[in-house]
C-alpha cells in the first residue's frame, strides 16, 4: 500500500516539475534554516556546559545603590574569598578569588608570549573541570606553579611533556609547570584561557594587590570571584546567607551604597548577562528567541507553499480521490495517503536541506563567529531530526490531506467539482501571514541597521586616526616614560606618546568621595577617573572646550582635573574653569572642560569622567603615528625602539580604531544574520507566490482567453490576474505594521541610544512588499495574457 | 433483496422551478438479479444509478440497502460495502492517471487484505481474461477508449463484487468486444452475482432478467 502510495506520489512530483521545484525548493530552504538556527540555538544554550559543575558554579557580584539607583558590579573586594571561606564554609565546595583575565608575558629561554591569564586561587581547576593532559587538579596548590592550555604547551615546547620546566611570568616570575589542560570550549566564558597561575602570585607581582592584602582592604573591588556551592545547597539559600557580607565589613562610608552581594549562576553568564534595577534583566536570550523564532517563522512559511500548491493541485487530484473511494478506500487511508506524500516531500527536502547545511556551515561559523560543526556522530540530532521531518510534514500535510480525502466522488467524477470559496480564501489567508512574517522582518531589519549606523555615527570625541595602544603587561616600564617618548618621537615614526590608566575603549576604574561647592550632602558620587601623562589630550586630539590642556609648565596641575561635559552636568556646575573639588582630602582644580569621549558602550551614555595626571598610576600606552609615514615602517621603528627599553616584552600592540569597532561585533552580527535570514523568508514567500499565482492563471486560461476574444489588453488583463494579490499585500502591510513596531520598539529598549522608528521605515516595507507581489505575480500574469486565446480556449 | 427504493424523489432548482431528475422512483433488486436499465439521453439513467451506488443523495424517499437506512449510513461503512460489496464499471471510465493498467487494476486489491502475490495472480487473472496482459504497463492516456474501458470493467471485477453496477460498459466497445463482456456478465450472473447494468443496447438488455425504462427520470414500465 504505501509503495502504491509512494510510487503516485514520485509521479506526481515528476509530472508537475515546476511545482515540485518549487515546493521541495522552498521547503529544503526552511528546513536549510531551521537547521542551521537549531544548531546555533543549541550551541548557545550549551554555552559553558563543558564544565561539569555547570549547574553549581556562580560569580559573586554587587548590587550597589546610588542616589536611588541600583548598579551591578563584577569586582570584589580581596579578603571577600577568605571571608565566605570561613564563615560561610559549609556553603561552598570551592571558593576561588581570580584576576580579571588580561595579557601577561609568558617566556621560556628567549621565547616571549604576550597571553591571556588569570591568577586564580588553587580550587579553580577542579571547580571548573579542566580537562588535564598532564598533571592534575593540584596543579596551583605550589604559589610558584602555572598550568597551560594545550596551544600554549604546543607553541612553547611541541608534542614534549613540559611538566617541570621552568618558565617566567611578566620577565619577573620564576614558576613551573605543573599541568597542561585540553583548551577550553570555543562556546565557554573561560574561551581562550592560555594559562593559569596561584593567586599568590598575584600579590607577589602587583604593589597595589599587595597593599590590599595586606591591609584586608574591604573597599577596594578589583578582582573577580568564582564560587562552587555545596552539594545540596540551593543558589537562593546561599545567596539569602551571604548577602550583607560585604555591608557587615565596610566602612560607615561604603555602607552608604549598601552593597549587596548576589549569585551569578554559571547558567546565565552567557545568556543572562544584563542587570536593571536589582533584578537579572536578561541578555542574549533575546537573540536565541529571536532566532529561534524566526526559525519556526521560515518553516511556516515554506509549509505555507507547500499547503497552498498542494491545495492548488486538488482538482487534478479530485478525480483520483473520487476513484479511490468508490473502490473501497476509506478516508482515513485517504488521509494516510496523502500524509505520506507530504512525507515522502518532506524527506526529499529534509536531504536537500542536510546537504546544503553542510556547505554552507563554514561560512555560517565565520558570519556567526561560532565553531559549530555538524553532529553528524550524535544520535540525538538524528532523532530531533526525524521529529523534526514528521513534525514538517504533519505541519504541511494535514490540511491538504483532510482537504483532499474529503471530497464527494459524485461530484469530482461527474467532472462538476471546482474548488470552493472556502478553500480559496484559506489559501489568501496563508499567503497574508507569509507577507505578513515578511513584512515584519522586513522592518526589523531596517531598524537593526539603522540603530547600528546610527551608533556608529555618534561623536567619539576624539581622532582615532593612526592610534595605536600598547598595554603595560609589566612594571619593565616603569619610570622610562620619557625616555621613550623622546626617541619615539625623534625617530618621526610617531607624532605624540601619552599614557593613561585605562584604554581609550574601556573605562577601568570608577571613584567615590567627590565634594564640592554646592553639592547635595546626599548625593554619593561615582566618577570614572582616567590617569594620564601630560600628553594625552595632544595624542588622542581630544576637544577641550573650556579652559586648557595639562601643561608641564604648570606645576600645580598635578593635581588638576579635566572634566568631559558629563561631568560638569553631573556635578551641576556653572563655569567650571576654576572650580576646587576635593577628593581623597586633595584640593583639585578644574582646569578644562572636553567633549564627552565615547570609551565604553556605543549604546550608552558616556560616564562622567575626571581626567589627572598621575604617571605610576597608567597601565596603558597611546601612540599617535606619523600619518605621513607608512604603517608599517612606523610599527617596526616603533618595535625596535621598545624591543631596546623593554627587551623580553612582546610587541603587542592594537589599532583603537579596530578595537572600537568590536564595540559592534555582536550587533553586526545580529544584523547580518537578521538581514539574511529576512531575505530567505522572502525569498520562500515568492517562490509560494509564484507557484500559486501560475496556478491561478492556469485556472482562468479559459476566461482570460473569452476577455481577449472580446478585446481586453494585456494590460487589462494584467491588472485583472495582479489585483488580487495586491490586496492581499495591502491587508498583509496593516496587520503586520503594528506588529513590528511594537517588537522593534522593544528591542530598542535595550539601548539608551536609540535610533527613531521612522514612518519611512514601514513606507518602504510597504513599498517593497507590494512591489515584490507585483515581480512575482506579472509574470504570470503577462504569459497568461499574451498566450493566444484559440490556444487556450481549445482545452475546454 | 439487496436493495429497496420507495418513492424517491430527486430534484434541482433552477430559475425557480423545480427540475425532477428522479421521479417517484420504486424499485427493488433481489439477490441474483441483472437488470438493465434504458432510456434516452439525459432520461436520469446515470443519476439512478449513482443513487444506488450511493454515490449521490435524493432529496425524498426511503432507500434501503441490505436492511439499513441508506440515509443513517456512515461514510466508514459505505466505504466497507464498496470494498467489499460493490464494483463500479463508469460510463467515462474514470481510470487514475498516474497509475498504469496493471495498477489501476491492482488498486481495489490494495483496500483490502490481499497479499502481494494473491494480488498478482488476481490481476493476471484479469489482465489475461481481457487481453490486455501487452498494455499492463501502459497509462491510460496510452490507451484507446475501448481499452479504457476494459480497464474499467477489469478494476469493477477483480475483487469479486457481489453487487456490479455498470454504466454503458460497453459503450466504447466493438460488437466482438462488447458480445465477449456480455457473456462474462451473465457467467458472473449465473454464479450468484447481482448485476445492474445501463446500456442503449436492447441486445445487450436482453442478457439481463429484467429491464427498466426511464423516462425523464420516471420508470416508464416494468
Ligand atoms: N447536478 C445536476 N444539476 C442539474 N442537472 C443535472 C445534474 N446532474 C444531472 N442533471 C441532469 O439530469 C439529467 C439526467 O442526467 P443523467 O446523467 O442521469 O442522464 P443519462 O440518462 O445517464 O444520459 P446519457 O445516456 O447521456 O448518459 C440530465 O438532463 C442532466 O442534465
Ligand atoms: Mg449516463
Amino acid at each position: 500500500m504505501i509503495k502504491n502510495y509512494f510510487k503516485i506520489a514520485l509521479r506526481n512530483l515528476f509530472k508537475n516539475k515546476g511545482y515540485t521545484l518549487i515546493n521541495v525548493g522552498g521547503l529544503s530552504l526552511g528546513m536549510a534554516i531551521v537547521l542551521l538556527i537549531g544548531l546555533w540555538v543549541h550551541d548557545e544554550l550549551t554555552f559553558n556546559k563543558n564544565h561539569d559543575n555547570y549547574d553549581n558554579i556562580s560569580q559573586v557580584m554587587m548590587w550597589r545603590t546610588r542616589n536611588g539607583k541600583k548598579a551591578i558590579r563584577y569586582a570584589m573586594p580581596y579578603p571577600l574569598g577568605d571571608e565566605l571561606r570561613e564563615k560561610y564554609g559549609e556553603d561552598f565546595k570551592h571558593v576561588v578569588m581570580s584576576s580579571f583575565h588580561g595579557d601577561n608575558i609568558l617566556s621560556f629561554k628567549d621565547k616571549n608570549l604576550s597571553l591571556r591569564s588569570s591568577f586564580m586561587e588553587s580550587g579553580a581547576l577542579s571547580m571548573f573541570s579542566l580537562d588535564m593532559i598532564y598533571g592534575n587538579w593540584d596543579g596551583l596548590n605550589n604559589p610558584n606553579s602555572i598550568v597551560l592550555s594545550e596551544t600554549v604547551s604546543k607553541a612553547f615546547f611541541g608534542t614534549e611533556n613540559p611538566l617541570g620546566k621552568t618558565m617566567k611570568v611578566n620577565n619577573e616570575l620564576n614558576v613551573l609547570i605543573t599541568g597542561v589542560y585540553r583548551d577550553i570550549a570555543d562556546n565557554a566564558t573561560l574561551k581562550g584561557l592560555d594559562f593559569i597561575v596561584p593567586w599568590e602570585l598575584y600579590s607577589m607581582l602587583y604593589p597595589w594587590v599587595k597593599a590590599a592584602k595586606d591591609n584586608n582592604l574591604w573597599g577596594n573591588n578589583s578582582y573577580q570571584l568564582y564560587v562552587q556551592i555545596a552539594d545540596g545547597s540551593t543558589m537562593a539559600s546561599v545567596n539569602g546567607r551571604i548577602k550583607d557580607v560585604i555591608y557587615n565589613n565596610v566602612s560607615e562610608y561604603g555602607r552608604k551604597s549598601q552593597p549587596e552581594l548576589v549569585l551569578h549562576p554559571m547558567k546565565n553568564w552567557h545568556l543572562r548577562s544584563n542587570w536593571k534595577n536589582g533584578v537579572n534583566a536578561g541578555g542574549f536570550i533575546q537573540y536565541v528567541w529571536l532566532f529561534g523564532t524566526i526559525g519556526l517563522f521560515v518553516l511556516l512559511l515554506a509549509c505555507i507553499n507547500f499547503m497552498n500548491l498542494s491545495t492548488a493541485q486538488s482538482e487534478k487530484r479530485a478525480k483520483e480521490v473520487g476513484i479511490r473511494k468508490t473502490v473501497g478506500s476509506s478516508k482515513y487511508q485517504l488521509i494516510n495517503q496523502f500524509l505520506s506524500e507530504s512525507f515522502l516531500v518532506v524527506l526529499v527536502a529534509f536531504t536537500v536541506a542536510i546537504i546544503m547545511v553542510f556547505i554552507v556551515i563554514p561560512w555560517f561559523n565565520q558570519l556567526a563567529d561560532k565553531q559549530i560543526v555538524f553532529p553528524f556522530k550524535s544520535v540525538t540530532f538524528w532523532v530531533v531530526s526525524i521529529a523534526f521531518v514528521l513534525f514538517t510534514s504533519i505541519l504541511a500535510g494535514s490540511y491538504p490531506a483532510l482537504y483532499l480525502s474529503s471530497f464527494r466522488p459524485v461530484k469530482v467524477l461527474k467532472g462538476t467539482f471546482k474548488t470552493g470559496k472556502s478553500t480559496t480564501s484559506f489559501r489568501k489567508a496563508l499567503v497574508v501571514v507569509q507577507f505578513t512574517v515578511s513584512v515584519i522582518l522586513v522592518i526589523g531589519t531596517i531598524v537593526v541597521e539603522k540603530q547600528v549606523d546610527y551608533s556608529k555615527n555618534r561623536p567619539i570625541g576624539y581622532n582615532m586616526n593612526s592610534l595605536i595602544m600598547i598595554e603595560k603587561t609589566t612594571n619593565n616600564f616603569d619610570n622610562k616614560y620619557n625616555v621613550i617618548r623622546n626617541e619615539l618621537i625623534n625617530s618621526g615614526a610617531v607624532v605624540e606618546m601619552a599614557e593613561s590608566s585605562s584604554p581609550l575603549t574601556d573605562v577601568w576604574s570608577t571613584n567615590s568621595g567627590f565634594e564640592w561647592k554646592g553639592k547635595s550632602p546626599d548625593f554619593i558620587t561615582n566618577i570614572a577617573t582616567v590617569c594620564t601623562s601630560h600628553d594625552y589630550g595632544k595624542t588622542v586630539g581630544w576637544n577641550l572646550i573650556e579652559g586648557r590642556d595639562f601643561s608641564r609648565t604648570f606645576a600645580t596641575d598635578s593635581t588638576a582635573f579635566i572634566l568631559n561635559e558629563t561631568a560638569v552636568k553631573y556635578m551641576g556646575l556653572k563655569d567650571p574653569v576654576g572650580k576646587t573639588i576635593r577628593w581623597n582630602n586633595e584640593e583639585h582644580q578644574v582646569i578644562g572642560v572636553v567633549k564627552d569621549i565615547l570609551a565604553v558602550s556605543p549604546f550608552e551614555p558616556v560616564l562622567q569622567t575626571v581626567y589627572m595626571i598621575n604617571y605610576p598610576n597608567t597601565n596603558w600606552i597611546e601612540l599617535k603615528l606619523n600619518p605621513e609615514r607608512s604603517i608599517t615602517s612606523s610599527l617596526s621603528a616603533v618595535e625596535t625602539i621598545l624591543s631596546k627599553h623593554v627587551p623580553n616584552v612582546p610587541f603587542d600592540y592594537q589599532f583603537v580604531d579596530n578595537t572600537f569597532a568590536e564595540k559592534f561585533e555582536a550587533v553586526e552580527r545580529i544584523r547580518k544574520l537578521s538581514t539574511i535570514f529576512a531575505i530567505f523568508a522572502i525569498f520562500i514567500s515568492c517562490l509560494g507566490l509564484f507557484g500559486l499565482a501560475s496556478f491561478i492563471a492556469e485556472q482562468r486560461t479559459k476566461e482570460i482567453g473569452i476577455r481577449k476574444v472580446v478585446g481586453a489588453s494585456v494590460f487589462n488583463l494584467w491588472k485583472l490576474l495582479s489585483k488580487d494579490f495586491v490586496k492581499l499585500a495591502v491587508l498583509a502591510i496593516i496587520v503586520a505594521t503594528p506588529l513590528a513596531y511594537y517588537g522593534v520598539t522593544k528591542w530598542l529598549n535595550n539601548y539608551t541610544y536609540q535610533t527613531e522608528v521612522s514612518w519611512w521605515i514601514f513606507l518602504i516595507a510597504g513599498i517593497g512588499a507590494i512591489g515584490i507581489t507585483l515581480l512575482t505575480v506579472s509574470f504570470q500574469a503577462i504569459k497568461a495574457a499574451v498566450t493566444n486565446p484559440i490556444k487556450s480556449l481549445r482545452t475546454e | 433483496m439487496i436493495l429497496q427504493l420507495k418513492n424517491i424523489f430527486k430534484w434541482v432548482n433552477s430559475g425557480g422551478n423545480r427540475v425532477f431528475l428522479l421521479n417517484d422512483i420504486d424499485f427493488t433488486v433481489n439477490e441474483g438479479e441483472f437488470i438493465s436499465i434504458m432510456g434516452p439521453s439525459g432520461s436520469g439513467k446515470t443519476t439512478l444509478l449513482n443513487v444506488i451506488g450511493m454515490l449521490d443523495g435524493f432529496n425524498e424517499g426511503e432507500y434501503t440497502f441490505l436492511d439499513e437506512s441508506v440515509h443513517d449510513l456512515k461514510e466508514k461503512h459505505r466505504a466497507r460495502l464498496y470494498k467489499e460489496y460493490i464494483g463500479f464499471v463508469f460510463q467515462a471510465y474514470h481510470l487514475i492517471d498516474e497509475l498504469t493498467v496493471y495498477e489501476n487494476i491492482e488498486t481495489p486489491l490494495l483496500y483490502k487484505k490481499h497479499s502481494s502475490s494473491e494480488r498478482k495472480a488476481m490481476v493476471a487473472d484479469m489482465l489475461d481474461r481481457f487481453n490486455i496482459v501487452g498494455k499492463k504497463d501502459l497509462f491510460p492516456s496510452q490507451l484507446s477508449g475501448g481499452q479504457q474501458q476494459l480497464v474499467g470493467i477489469a478494476r469493477a471485477l477483480v475483487s469479486s463484487p457481489k453487487l456490479i453496477l455498470a454504466d454503458e460498459p460497453t459503450g466504447n466497445l466493438n460488437s466482438a468486444q462488447g458480445e465477449e463482456i456480455m457473456q462474462l456478465f451473465k457467467k458472473l450472473n449465473d454464479e450468484g452475482v447481482t448485476i445492474i447494468q445501463v446500456t442503449h443496447s436492447e441486445k445487450n438488455a436482453a442478457y439481463g432478467s429484467r429491464t427498466i425504462h426511464l423516462k425523464d427520470g420516471l420508470i416508464v414500465n416494468n
